[in-house]
């Protein structure tokens, strides 16, 4: 702690370049004279967020102090969002966000893009000169581990908060909620919950808590968990993720109206969240709450306007709301703009399912028939990527419905190839097989396909075990072509090069292959600990650690866009 | 979860916002102010370097440090009337306690008081282990004890000193003074600020009693193992005036 304190003064503030963004100027001012007292003298300012935004596009700030309340257009959590998503700001620059009043935002919990601190007004040389300091030592300390935690290298991060927490006792608690986010990703629910209730008997934090519920949830104690967010509600009423995860709880147990009823609050209390309005809207749309549902999803749209969170689900949910309506005219002119908005191939295929939805609740069988024949024909074209899973399972369900039956079964069996060993997944395939009155021919079509997939992988294994390394390569990089998104297929294909790899030492061209395989995985299925294990050999195997996994990652996004950060 | 409350925010949400960029507004104003203030009291020579006898010192710097004084105490009350507004010791208040250094929050709060002390040719003293780190909510914390400087400004003849100390389970904060001491009224009134059973004597009392309430409601939202945070006022401490004392698990 003494050789950070000490080292507060060789933090050189006038070299750093800086940026203002208020919309008051009087502000602007007071704030430009304070850093000019500080030594600054790249300072840059503007008056509202979209000027903000164009400014951060030109030039890597140091420093960016923003106002949260910007009056018209974005407001300052809004460009910060943008202004990370977007990639304007490096991991090192220092976020500070002014306020007038004690933010809720600070203590909501969740909020995916927190500003490195809050400032309140007025803001006093002092403070700010304290708050800067207080940031980059900050920085300092969490920059290696930020670093291990981009390269997702998660186990290597996590052991590297384990070393900080002794020598920065200021910053343990940090470091300890790091670790055990850390190994969440990597798939050690028992580790991060082992952190939590380690932290809890210190102090009653609320994320501690909220995290120990949410492990214990998907552990399956679910009546537990419930009861723990609501002791956090109950402690703090803003806490605003405490919220969202019991409306979780309660439709895990199926209480729907509950969960219904939390989500109602939740969004109220902090209406400015796209995912939480998503999420109510399609809980309304559930319940049959059409004006609740709409309104939900109009919000949804509202917001996304002016935030990079923008999302197509609000114009298919706004579609469905339309069709309940028995307005087809207005849900097909939504359909068509989501399609114009956010265009490629997923979005145009989900479009045509809500079509088909839309036309088969309003009574139009002419019109959903034909929705169904449009989408057959999309599915036969193989040059088209299929889409995720819950996609494939309502297009599923609405072929079937308007009397398509290839194309749903097809559907249904790639379904059950690619995820073959998902026993809870294969009940649902049955389920809707059963929905359709083919029970006893798709209990064969699940068991051929599952036996498909699993010969498939077999024979990698053998080939594997056998040590004929570069034919099992071979095969394995076939078995991927035939079912890309199975899991165990994937993992074992990203552990064959990496086997492969040890044996020869390091090549670059085999490296990169294991690891779009497992961005791949990773992006389908996060938090799984064979990610982790299997990241961590590929990054000791790399001449120079951490370098080419960013690089091979950041390459992923740019062909498969941003790897969802779950 | 206690329905009364949420039909508060529920009810009203254009208040609410309405509100919210009133309080935007007058902070802006308020800022700019103090901020002007500051920069023409630091740019006047000599009389900040050293306090001579104030009839030696030119009018318009003393009237230049009594609006600074008094832009202070409104900023003080603003930051009162909305943790009120926001029921400030209830579930829906942003209570944020992290661990922090004790040195950085005595930084943070010489930072606000410095010029307007200097202003007015009051010394201003700190003392407190450097690496000490307790868990407190800092905005709260600091804005209680720029509130009690700002307090003993008007009790004090020429010495302020803030001293934070660990003392067992708690952390001691003293703002003291070398004045003549609070009056027994202000003894009273700091008395039936801790006192729970006494809700509406606390408001009622005077003008002081809304930074006292603000300032008990801070300390009482302060737990750690059944242990709860509380304010008292004293006289005599290490510069025998006033003492204001906050003490947090």
């Amino acid at each position: 702690m003494t050789a950070m304190v000490q080292s507060d003064g060789e933090i050189d503030w006038g070299a750093k370049r800086y940026l203002i963004v208020d919309d008051f100027v009087g502000i602007r001012q007071l704030l430009r004279e304070s850093l000019r007292n500080l030594g600054a003298k790249h300072i840059d300012q503007a008056a509202s967020g979209g000027e903000g935004m164009m400014l951060l596009a030109k030039t890597r700030y140091d420093v960016v102090l923003c106002d949260y309340n910007l009056g018209d257009g974005k407001n300052g959590q809004q460009v910060l969002e943008e202004a990370r998503i977007r990639n304007l700001i490096l991991p090192s620059s220092v976020w500070l966000m002014v306020s007038a009043e004690k933010s809720v935002e600070s203590v909501m919990g969740a909020a995916e893009h927190q500003p490195d601190a809050y400032i309140i007004k007025p803001i006093t040389e002092g403070v700010l000169l304290t708050r800067l300091n207080r940031v980059w030592i900050k920085k300092q300390i969490f920059s290696e581990i930020d670093q291990a935690y981009a390269d997702k290298d998660y186990l290597r991060a996590a052991r590297l908060c384990e070393e900080q927490i002794p020598v920065n006792p200021l910053h343990a608690i940090d470091l300890l909620r790091m670790k055990a986010t850390l190994q969440l990703k990597a798939g050690d629910p028992l580790g991060a919950r082992k952190v939590y209730e380690q932290v809890l008997e210190e102090r009653d934090y609320n994320w501690a808590r909220c995290g120990l519920a949410k492990i214990m949830m998907h552990d399956g104690e679910v009546e537990e968990a419930q009861k723990m967010f609501q002791a956090v509600i109950a402690d703090n009423r803003f806490y605003i993720d405490a919220f969202d995860q019991l409306a979780q709880a309660f439709q895990l147990q199926g209480k729907h109206e509950e969960a219904f009823d939390v989500l109602q609050k939740a969004a109220k209390l902090s209406p400015n969240s796209v995912p939480r309005q998503r999420t109510l809207g399609q809980t309304a749309l559930r319940l049959e709450n059409i004006p609740v549902a709409e309104r939900a999803f109009r919000k949804c749209i509202d917001i996304g306007e002016y935030s990079v969170a923008k999302t197509v689900d609000a114009y298919f949910g706004m579609a469905r709301v339309c069709g309940k309506k028995n307005d087809t005219k207005e849900a097909i002119r939504l359909l068509n703009a989501a399609v114009h908005q956010f265009g490629g191939d997923q979005v145009t295929l989900r479009a045509k399912i809500t079509e088909g939805l839309v036309y088969h609740e309003t009574g139009d069988f002419r019109r959903a028939r034909k929705s169904g024949d449009e989408l057959e024909a999309m599915l036969a074209d193989e040059s088209r990527h299929r889409p995720d899973t819950a996609t494939c399972l309502d297009m599923a369900t609405l072929l079937f419905a308007v009397g398509v039956k290839e194309a749903p079964v097809g559907l249904l069996c790639y379904i059950a190839r690619n995820n073959h060993d998902n026993v809870p997944l294969m009940d649902e395939l049955q389920k809707i097989f059963d929905k359709a009155r083919m029970g006893d021919e798709g209990t064969e079509l699940i068991r051929s396909s599952r036996k498909e997939a699993a010969d498939m992988m077999n024979k990698g294994v053998l080939l594997w075990k056998s040590e004929r390394l570069q034919e099992a390569i071979d095969w394995m990089r076939v078995a991927r072509h035939a079912l890309p998104h199975n899991m165990r297929i994937l993992f074992n294909s990203a552990q064959i090069l990496i086997s492969r790899l040890q044996q020869t030492g390091y090549v670059r061209e085999l490296a990169d292959e294991a690891i779009e395989v497992l961005m791949h995985v990773d992006a389908i299925a996060p938090g799984q600990p064979r990610f982790a294990q299997l990241m961590e050999q590929l990054a000791l195997l790399a001449p120079v650690s951490g370098v080419v996994a960013a690089a091979a990652a950041s390459e992923y996004e740019a062909a498969n866009g941003a790897v969802p950060d779950s | 979860m206690d329905d009364d409350l949420s039909q508060h925010y529920q009810g009203s949400p254009e208040l609410l916002m309405f509100l919210a960029s009133t309080v935007h507004d007058m902070k802006n104003s308020i800022s700019v102010l103090s901020g002007t203030l500051e920069h023409l009291l630091t740019n006047v020579p000599a009389t900040a370097a050293a306090p001579v006898p104030a009839a030696a010192e030119p009018a318009q710097y003393q009237q230049l440090s009594q609006m600074l004084y008094q832009t202070r105490r409104l900023n003080d009350s603003l930051i009162q009337l909305l943790a009120l507004y926001k029921e400030v010791g209830k579930p829906g208040y942003p209570f944020d306690p992290s661990p922090r250094s004790v040195r950085e929050l005595v930084e943070q709060v010489e930072g606000q008081a410095r010029i307007l002390l200097q202003s007015r040719g009051i010394a201003f003293e700190t003392d407190f282990a450097p690496d000490a780190i307790w868990t407190f909510d800092e905005e709260l914390v600091i804005g209680v004890l720029v509130h009690a400087i700002n307090n003993a400004i008007r009790y004090t003849r020429d010495r302020i000193r803030l001293s934070v100390r660990v003392d067992g389970d708690y952390l001691e904060l003293r703002v003291e003074d070398n004045g003549d001491g609070f009056p027994p009224a202000m003894l009273a009134a700091g008395a039936q600020a801790m006192d729970v059973r006494d809700v509406q004597v606390r408001f009622s009392s005077n003008s002081s009693g809304l930074g006292l309430y603000f300032s008990s409601e801070v300390a009482r939202m302060h737990r750690h193992r059944q242990r709860t945070g509380a304010i008292a006022l004293e006289n005599g401490g290490e510069l025998g005036g006033g003492c204001f004392v906050l003490r947090l698990p």
